[in-house]
């Protein structure tokens, strides 16, 4: 495989994102030798703010399009929107390290982490948070092994990838049951329904996808869900919530809120990366996801305000206070992305589907910072407001992620245009999910 | 805000329970999670104290005690300065305990104290959410920490109703903070610090059984000089710690209209979901991939049938 020209240059935007990565880099170091009281203004009353409303319940919103998009390309034969799995899996394979790394700022004891491993407690929603992210990861590694692999040519570990994952799979969700049940019982029911599966894969009665172990898209989907939706189990145990957030229904919502942004953001990742790097987007697959949004964001309206008439908050909607504006600016939000995307006229554009896509986006990080900085209240503390270094650092991660995305797409086949330009063949642009294959005439569809 | 948020918090519980009983079908999960009446059965014969505001003049002498035998380092001195506090913000990583001065409106020459340090909950919230198990319960009463797994992950402090738990904010390597309700004396069979030290009877310490029968029998012999309720017998699932007041509670600086049920039923519902949302989406995701396969084959197998 020769190496492609290399495109990458110094340009403002570039500079940009490398200084407030570098600033970012700097004040973590001093975080680390002078405490996190130094670094943010956190206090006994508000021991969690931005970091956690932003790099932890933003950011893994965020990283939704991951397991959306491959649960859409390969479980539910969305084959079509196949070009779009790579991107949205490194997107979210990235946002997902970023995310590990700005908790290792956040945690104050990190070097500990890995008693999550050792030392169970299956009451904690954390612990649940901690195991999601863990495996989850790995997940997110392996779904993104296959591109790597490619860009090396090693082929003969690309089948033993390929050949090993299920089994490696079928491992990691019946150990994640246990520890998350402690149920012997539970464990062997997840395994043997994982391996019904794959042994009827195996024996040929349901197709194998020959890309990508169905096993492994399963696993990122029910990690992922469980992973979104514990980060709001997290904040049911807590009676600092105001009840414009809090509801017993807050996992659904983070999960439903996940969903609806996964779409939104590939859409704006679509078309934001096609703007930097000078491509032209697949308009005829971000417009089909553009179809879906309204379904998505109606959904969750009726879910969010359902609840609030449930539980007899409404009127807590109506008291003047600056938490209850940044409550209406979530549905304010969503209803300006549900008209845009409702809109034939508008989304079919590609400045209405940005649009829509980033009222949702925001949407959701206003929702996930609500319940996580702004809806909280201990009155007996002075309110909490992030500090200048805590937004700093937030943002130096951010960067540091830009970053990695161009690096990745700069040296791996991540969009399908590049490849195709290089050995163009009309099946492959056709129909790429099954296609493209120095595997599939190797292995053995039927046992 | 706080009594609306807090009547919401109480109003959602009934939705919980609600969901809680559908899963309480879980088989090994919901039987394995204690009952509530178990554990307040168990915790009547663990160690626990009582605080009885009546008795008590704020002399403090508590805050000293529990100064030394801790080694909070703090000078005598410092102590009696900064006065007065009403609540728990006085809490801090070399304040384990805190009597808190509330002057009566009627009579400005006298004063009402409350006592601020870790209630030790019966099923504590801190120790629901520590995801490494650092903090627990021992079987002898008291909650403690453990140091050597903690990650500083600060949820203890987010699920607390009492906000007792203090982090060191200013620390390279930060630790949890509380009081342990001196669980290396109380293993010897020695008493706490703070309830050695008290010279006027305020506090006491004994088993929780012991404990809450005196408190009934003091409100009963004394009707009228005492709020007719012990503080700690039911906020958040029980405690064991108890109180006893000449005033409400609330003016004494202590947090009301907590639930009776523990706040680890909060998160129990949502917990014991967990297997089935991944028996379930197993089940679903591979369903829903053969039907997705099986139309692309009916599609592929139709000439002039696209999709």
């Amino acid at each position: 495989m020769t190496p492609r020209p290399t495109t990458l240059r110094m340009t403002p935007a570039l500079a940009v994102l490398t200084g407030l990565a570098a600033v970012g880099l700097g004040l973590i170091a001093f975080r680390f030798a002078f405490g996190l009281g130094a670094a943010t203004n956190l206090s006994d009353g508000y021991p969690w703010g931005f970091w956690i409303g932003m790099d932890i319940l933003a950011g893994i919103a965020l990283a939704a399009g991951g397991f959306v998009v491959a649960g859409v390309v390969h479980l539910f034969g969305g084959h079509r929107f196949h070009a779009l799995a790579r991107p949205a899996i490194l997107t979210a394979f990235l946002g997902y390290l970023l995310f590990i790394f700005a908790l290792m700022v956040d945690l104050g004891r990190p070097w500990n982490i890995w008693w999550a491993l050792i030392s169970w407690n299956h009451y904690s929603p954390m612990f649940e948070v901690a195991w999601c992210v863990m495996f989850y990861t790995g997940v997110l590694a392996l779904e993104f092994t296959p591109a790597l692999l490619e860009r090396l040519g090693w082929e003969r570990v690309r089948r033993l990838w390929f050949e090993g994952v299920p089994f490696f799979i079928m491992a990691l969700l019946s150990l994640f049951t246990f520890a998350m049940t402690g149920s012997a019982q539970w464990t062997g029911i997840v395994l043997a329904i994982l391996a019904l599966w794959e042994t009827l894969m195996r024996t040929g009665v349901m197709r194998r996808d020959r890309q990508m172990p169905v096993l492994l898209i399963m696993a990122g989907v029910i990690f992922s869900t469980l992973h979104q939706s514990s980060l709001g189990t997290l904040f049911l145990i807590t009676d600092k919530l105001g009840p414009l957030w809090y509801t017993p229904i807050l996992p659904a919502l983070f999960f439903l809120s996940a969903v609806m942004v996964g779409p939104a953001m590939v859409i704006v990742e679509g078309l934001m990366s096609a703007r930097a790097l000078g491509r032209r987007p697949e308009f005829d697959l971000l417009r089909p996801l553009g179809r879906a949004m309204p379904y998505l964001l109606a959904l969750y309206l009726v879910v969010r305000l359902g609840d609030l008439v449930l539980r007899g908050a409404v009127l807590e909607a109506m008291r003047p206070a600056f938490t209850t504006a940044w409550w209406w600016l979530e549905i304010v939000l969503v209803l300006t992305a549900l008209a845009v995307f409702a809109t034939p006229e508008l989304a079919r554009r590609g400045r209405g589907l940005l649009l829509g896509a980033w009222a949702t986006v925001l949407a959701v990080v206003v929702h996930r910072c609500g319940v996580a900085i702004i809806g909280l209240d201990v009155p007996e503390y002075a309110r909490y407001v992030p500090a200048w270094s805590e937004v700093l650092i937030t943002a130096g991660i951010a960067a540091l992620g830009v970053l990695g995305f161009r690096l990745a797409v700069e040296f791996l086949p991540i969009y399908e245009d590049e490849p195709a330009a290089a050995a163009p063949t009309a099946q492959a642009v056709r129909e790429p999910a099954v296609a493209p294959a120095p595997v599939h005439h190797r292995i053995p569809v039927g046992g | 805000m706080r009594s609306l948020s807090r009547r919401a918090f109480f109003q959602t519980g009934g939705l919980a329970a609600a969901s809680a009983a559908g899963a309480a079908l879980a088989p090994e999960v919901a039987a394995e999670t204690p009952a509530g009446s178990d554990l307040t059965e168990r915790a009547a014969q663990q160690r626990a104290m009582l605080f009885d505001s009546t008795l008590c003049v704020g002399c403090r002498s508590c805050e000293v005690a529990c100064n030394e035998d801790n080694q909070l380092g703090r000078a005598p001195d410092a102590i009696f300065q900064g006065r007065p506090a009403e609540d728990a913000r006085a809490l801090a990583p070399d304040v384990f305990t805190y009597v808190t001065f509330h002057q009566l409106e009627e009579d400005p020459s006298s004063a009402a104290f409350g006592k601020v340090q870790c209630m030790h909950c019966i099923e504590p919230a801190c120790v629901s959410s520590c995801p490494v198990a650092a903090l627990h319960k021992t079987p002898e009463g008291p909650v403690v920490w453990d140091g050597s797994r903690c990650l500083g992950c600060r949820y203890c402090m987010m699920a607390c109703p009492f906000l007792v738990p203090r982090f060191e904010w200013e620390s390279r390597n930060p630790r949890i903070r509380k009081c342990d309700m001196c669980w290396d004396l109380q293993v010897k069979g020695e008493k706490p610090a703070c309830v050695a030290a008290c010279p006027t009877g305020a506090l006491k310490s004994g088993t929780r059984a012991e404990l809450l029968e005196e408190a009934h029998q003091r409100i009963a012999a004394k009707p009228r000089k005492y709020v007719h309720h012990v503080y700690g017998e039911l906020e958040a699932g029980g405690t064991n710690f108890l109180h006893l007041a000449g005033r409400p509670f609330e003016e004494l600086g202590y947090r009301r209209n907590l639930p009776t049920r523990s706040y680890r039923e909060y998160t129990r519902p949502a917990m014991s979901t967990i297997p089935y949302v991944i028996g379930g989406l197993g089940l679903a995701l591979g369903t829903v991939r053969w039907v997705a396969n099986r139309r692309d084959e009916v599609a592929h197998a139709e000439p002039g049938g696209d999709r």
